[in-house]
């Protein structure tokens, strides 16, 4: 169709048909196309011609009125739920009546679990590479949680069980709950929201719980918002999620993983009977210890006061033996040690003989030897 | 002087033992020694039997109140 404008003062003007009309045709040029999407806002009819329904970007919330002839719609037999997510085929249009923008949808494909898995697989790798999922992010859980944050479905049976096993163990534990959606489109957001508010209203652990579910049902849980918001965290994040089997990815952002909401409530809080044992066992040690060290001081004092008793003695003794060997050592010096070994000491008068020249024949002299003196004459 | 704590006595003492068995006092410090010594002994034996009191009152105190 032709668009027609007309002159006006020297200005080409269309009219907003022609201008819709022009619009509508440049669009039909455009190429049919899959695009993937939430979908929310269904309305179906039985007395309108077509179904309409929003089409939803999970990630920023972009929006896209879809539109498609109601008979296709049913034929196709899919049951959609509010906020699955699908693929849909189809081009854009515009609604020349309105000069709205929409989605003239050709066919509708559940979003799979093939493309599920897929979708999956790609955010964990990215995650990965980011360093999220990494070994030495990994913090301790405090020993003593001050305040215990819960983030759970407001009727889940996890929550009970998590509370009654953290009671149970622990009485004097504080617990804040964040009810939150835990499945379908809504789930994801008030997760992260619930974590981060937790965080601020003091938690020093969180724990995220969820029973089993399907494998959809799962979902929020591996969600980027909530792996983000778990690796975000400033405090422990400890995720109990679904069953031994299930690994969705905020498991692997998590501080710690909990097998079941009992295993987490384990993780969280100490067992006070065995607290009490090991206080008392402290106790016993505490008195054994005090009562050792005494013990120890005294064995050194007693064996420090025996030397002392027998160090004096000890000391006089040394003195006496070293007094005895300098006595020997004077006595030998004595001229008595030297007659003894058969010499003599000659005396004439008064005067030691040193010389033989001092005497002469007929002298009488004075003879000393070891036991006596006698008289001799010079011969 | 102040009175001694337990380890300063028992450090005294073992540094007068330790020199009457090397042997290098004099004899007439000998007896000096001997009593400064025994006035050491005398300081920590007290010291350490007042504590040994003080640990079997407290636990004997405990186990009552328990």
């Amino acid at each position: 169709m032709k668009v027609e404008a007309t002159e006006v003062d020297g200005r080409k003007v269309y009219s907003v048909r022609a201008f819709n009309s022009g619009v509508a045709t440049w669009l039909n040029r455009l190429p049919t196309l899959w695009i993937e999407g939430e979908v929310t806002e269904l309305r179906r009819q039985q007395r309108w011609a077509s179904v309409f329904f929003t089409l939803k970007d999970p990630e920023d919330g972009a929006c896209l009125t879809a539109q498609m002839p109601r008979g296709q719609f049913d034929a196709l037999e899919l049951d959609l739920r509010e906020g699955e997510r699908v693929h849909v085929f189809g081009r854009a249009e515009l609604y020349e009546q309105r000069g709205e923008l929409k989605l003239k949808v050709l066919t509708i494909e559940r979003f799979g679990l093939g493309a599920h898995l897929a979708a999956l697989e790609r955010l964990k790798r990215t995650l990965a590479a980011e360093g999220l999922f990494a070994a030495e992010r990994k913090r301790p859980l405090p020993r003593f949680p001050r305040l215990i944050g819960l983030v759970t479905g407001n009727d889940a049976a996890a929550k009970k069980d998590v509370l009654t096993h953290i009671v149970q163990r622990f009485p004097p534990a504080n617990v804040l709950v964040a009810e939150t959606y835990v499945q379908g489109p809504r789930a994801p957001a008030s997760i992260a929201t619930a974590i981060g508010d937790l965080c601020k209203r003091g938690a020093d652990v969180i724990v995220l719980a969820r029973g089993g579910g399907s494998f959809e049902d799962l979902l929020p849980f591996s969600d980027e918002r909530v792996v983000r918001a778990v690796a975000a965290c400033n405090v422990p994040v400890v995720s109990a999620v679904g069953h031994e089997q299930d690994t969705p990815l905020c498991d692997l952002a998590a501080d710690v993983r909990a097998s079941t909401p009992t295993a987490a409530a384990r993780l969280v809080v100490p067992d006070i009977n065995e607290l009490r044992e090991t206080v008392v066992r402290s106790r016993e040690a505490l008195h054994r210890g005090a009562h050792r060290a005494a013990e120890r001081h005294a064995q050194r004092l007693a064996a420090t006061h025996d030397r002392l008793g027998r160090a004096p003695l000890l000391a006089l003794e040394r003195r006496r033996a070293t007094l005895d060997t300098l006595h020997a050592r004077l006595g030998a010096l004595s001229p008595v040690a030297t007659l003894e070994r058969g010499y003599a000491i000659v005396h004439r008068g008064d005067e030691l003989v040193r010389a033989s020249t001092q005497v002469e024949t007929g002298d009488e002299i004075d003879v000393r030897v070891a036991d006596g003196t006698f008289g001799a004459t010079v011969g | 002087m102040a009175e001694p704590t337990f380890e300063e006595a028992q450090h005294e003492l073992e540094a007068i033992v330790t020199r009457l068995e090397r042997g290098d006092a004099g004899v007439d410090e000998l007896t000096k020694l001997w009593e400064r010594g025994e006035e050491l002994y005398r300081i920590c034996a007290t010291k350490l039997e007042v504590v040994q009191g003080k640990i079997e009152e407290l636990r004997a105190l405990e186990e009552r109140s328990t």
